[in-house]
């Protein structure tokens, strides 16, 4: 009995000892997710967990780093050599850290399952310069309209707007009748995605060209607008948060943002949630709605593991996981069968705007691309100029015309220094 | 008995823990920054080259760099106002009257209260439906109804001021303590001789505070300057350097860790500003230094 009791704490002692050996070998990596904590805590753990059950020799650490935070510390991680093995950017900053060498190239190591992938988020995922794709694709969100029901009741505005000029007009009634702003258009993050969302190029064969006529109209559309009070006075300086909680005192009566966003009405204004309705984004000459943006996994440069980082990129990025992340977001998946599942048109006839939105938003998501311009020599510089000059020439201190002149004159200067 | 030699080596030993941490926190950042200033040094496999001053001509030329710098300059205008102020205030509350200690809390709170905290209060403050602009409809100094509402931090005319305003309602509890500390090492007899003789206050604010305070004011100034021509944390939280309100710091920043990732130039316009920060110093040792 004795000798039983010996024996099997002896193999028990083994058995730990050698599992404890064996986990000490695994291979440990860190993954940085953007600005999810703590409202997805609960799904990111548990896909965590999922992924470490089902490795024998990796071993993933999750992080979630603030999205003010990310660049810097991203950055500062890079030049300190203490490289996160997987990281989630959205498509904008990919092009970045792509165009300045900071991220590893995985087309080759993701080409046997890259098909999982909807097309229009491996073209997202594929750098400009150099036609490599530098992320596995992740979740995705497209711009729906929310808009006030009882405001536009009162302005005795029958039906959601059907294209952009209409919401700009749907706007200015609101505004003129009930004294609301109208509408609250996305321009904090720049606008050069303004001008590819209607269709019109911003750089064509190496120059810029974003003075025509019709370039200039649409900016003029925008100082209209803000000159009559239908856009706030604080537009450029409005952010996601911000935006939603105007939405939520009523001092704006529509807006343009992904399903998740009115998770947030929900919880902190539900009576304005009740009378929330919801409509497709209007599409423009550009074939898309406003506000469609891809986040996706990316391999910085420096990476200690790169093919187990991609192991856990390709493992989050699966359809089950896609669907669960989805699911509890109220964002999209980035793979064809996962967007084909059920539950994103569940709510088409739904009373509740989310599960709404959700519907709505399935139908535009497989024509959203993300609207930016990546490649330019001086990024920094040059989006500031073009952002002044916009600014200026809605804020009414400058024609649009002078305004996007000069712009382009500075850009151009830009692309010819590059060229020297 | 001790030598001389020996008190030295134990003056260095009490030193050391201060110099070794300035060594590795200050010094090597300052001499590995002003080194990266004349390479380009490549982030992604952390190589630099010799570029023969090709940063330092580049920032010569730019026009981002140039309004940077001019913002950087024009931001000046807060020391001589809060360092007045600071000094007013700390003579005020260096009275020996009920409540004091309470004003002089009060006066410090914001220097202990996170700027990323603050920033939001403010950002609603100068919001154009905000506290400030309510407040001057209010007064009737500004026109009543939406013409009156204006976006602060979003107009670039008044933008970087306003952000200055934040910068001083921030900082002058700060000078006030230094100033405080200044003016309680003044002698009370001084003051009352000078009331004897029949000064008033302006006057005996003017020969006895303001020249007994010297060195603090020095002290206070230089503090002041340098933080003014590193404003920074203020831009970033209150308008992201919209609105015209981009400083030099701002650029370094920018240029770093924004979309170029260039730590070189990022480097070079730091160099520039500590220039600058330095030729700042100087003048003002020339001002209020003790003259030997």
């Amino acid at each position: 009995m004795k000798l039983k009791r010996t024996l099997g704490l002896a193999a028990a002692l083994f058995a730990a000892t050698t599992m404890s050996a064996m986990a000490a070998e695994k291979v440990k990596i860190e993954f940085w997710s953007n600005s999810l904590s703590p409202k997805f805590d609960g799904i990111m753990k548990d896909l965590t967990a999922k992924f470490n059950g089902s490795q024998n020799e990796v071993e993933a650490k999750w992080v979630d780093v603030d999205w003010d935070a990310f660049q810097p510390r991203l950055v500062a991680a890079i030049a300190g050599g203490t490289v996160p093995d997987l990281v989630n950017l959205p498509k904008p900053w990919m092009d970045q850290y792509a165009q300045s060498k900071l991220l590893l190239p995985i087309t080759k190591q993701i080409a046997g399952f890259k098909n999982n992938y909807t097309v229009g988020a491996l073209k997202d995922v594929t750098y400009e310069g150099d036609k490599q794709i530098y992320g596995l694709p992740w979740y995705q969100v497209t711009g729906v309209l929310f808009y006030n029901k009882d405001l536009f009741a009162k302005s005795g505005v029958k039906e959601a707007p059907k294209n952009f000029t209409d919401l700009l007009k749907v706007a200015k009634q609101i505004k003129d009748k009930t004294g609301v702003t109208g509408f609250a258009p996305k321009l904090n993050d720049g606008f050069a995605g303004w001008f590819l969302y209607d269709g019109l190029p911003v750089v064509k064969d190496g120059k810029a060209v974003f003075n025509s006529p019709a370039h200039v109209k649409l900016v003029e559309q925008f100082a209209d607008a803000y000159k009559s009070g239908v856009i706030p006075k604080d537009v450029f300086k409005l952010q996601f948060e911000q935006t939603i909680a105007a939405y939520g005192a009523q001092k704006v009566a529509i807006f343009g943002e992904g399903p998740h966003a009115l998770k947030r009405t929900k919880t902190d204004s539900p009576k304005v949630y009740e009378q929330t309705g919801v409509a497709a984004f209007p599409q423009a000459g550009g074939k898309t709605p406003f506000g469609g943006y891809l986040f996706l996994w990316s391999v910085p440069k420096g990476a200690k593991h790169p093919d187990a980082a991609i192991k856990l990129g390709q493992f989050l990025t699966s359809d089950e996981a896609q669907l669960a992340f989805a699911k509890a977001s109220a964002t999209f998946p980035s793979t064809n069968k996962a967007l084909a599942d059920s539950f994103f048109q569940a709510g088409a006839k739904s009373n509740d705007p989310v599960e709404k939105a959700l519907a709505t938003a399935a139908d535009s998501i497989k024509v959203t691309t993300t609207l930016t311009v990546s490649g330019l020599p001086d990024e920094s510089a040059m989006n500031k100029k073009l952002d002044e000059s916009i600014e200026a020439a809605v804020t009414g201190r400058k024609p649009a015309k002078q305004a996007l002149d000069e712009a382009v004159a500075f850009w151009n200067e830009k692309f010819s220094a590059a060229k020297k | 008995m001790k030598t001389s030699s020996s008190y030295t080596a134990i003056a260095y030993l009490f030193l050391a823990p201060a110099l070794i941490l300035m060594g590795i926190f200050t010094f090597w950042p300052v001499g590995f920054n002003t080194y990266l200033a004349f390479q380009d040094y490549s982030l992604a496999d952390g190589t630099s080259t010799w570029n023969n001053f090709a940063h330092f001509k580049y920032i010569a030329g730019e026009e981002l760099f140039h309004n940077a710098l001019k913002n950087s300059v024009l931001y000046l205008l807060i020391v001589p106002v809060i360092q007045l102020s600071a000094l007013i205030v700390a003579k005020l509350v260096n009275n020996k009257l009920p409540a004091m200690t309470f004003f002089r809390a009060v006066y410090y709170i914001p220097v202990i209260t996170a700027i990323s905290i603050a920033a939001v209060v403010w950002s609603n403050v100068y919001k154009y439906d905000g506290l400030l602009s309510w407040f001057l409809q209010a007064l009737h100094i500004l026109p009543q109804g939406q013409d009156g509402q204006i976006d602060w931090l979003g107009n670039p005319h008044i933008a970087l001021y306003m952000v200055m305003l934040f910068t001083f309602w921030k900082g002058i509890g700060y000078y006030m303590v230094l100033y405080l500390a200044g003016l309680q090492a003044i002698p009370a007899e001084v003051e009352e001789a000078a009331i004897l003789d029949g000064a008033n206050v302006f006057q005996r604010f003017w020969k006895i505070t303001v020249p007994m305070v010297k060195p603090t004011i020095l002290l206070c100034t230089l503090l002041c300057t340098i933080a003014a021509m590193k404003a920074f944390q203020e831009v970033v939280v209150l308008t992201k350097g919209q609105s015209d309100t981009y400083t030099a710091l701002f650029y370094v920043y920018d240029q770093g860790f924004g979309s170029n990732h260039n730590f070189g130039r990022a480097a070079a316009a730091g160099v520039v500003v500590t220039f600058f920060c330095m030729i700042l110093a100087i003048i003002q040792f020339r001002f209020f230094g003790d003259k030997k």
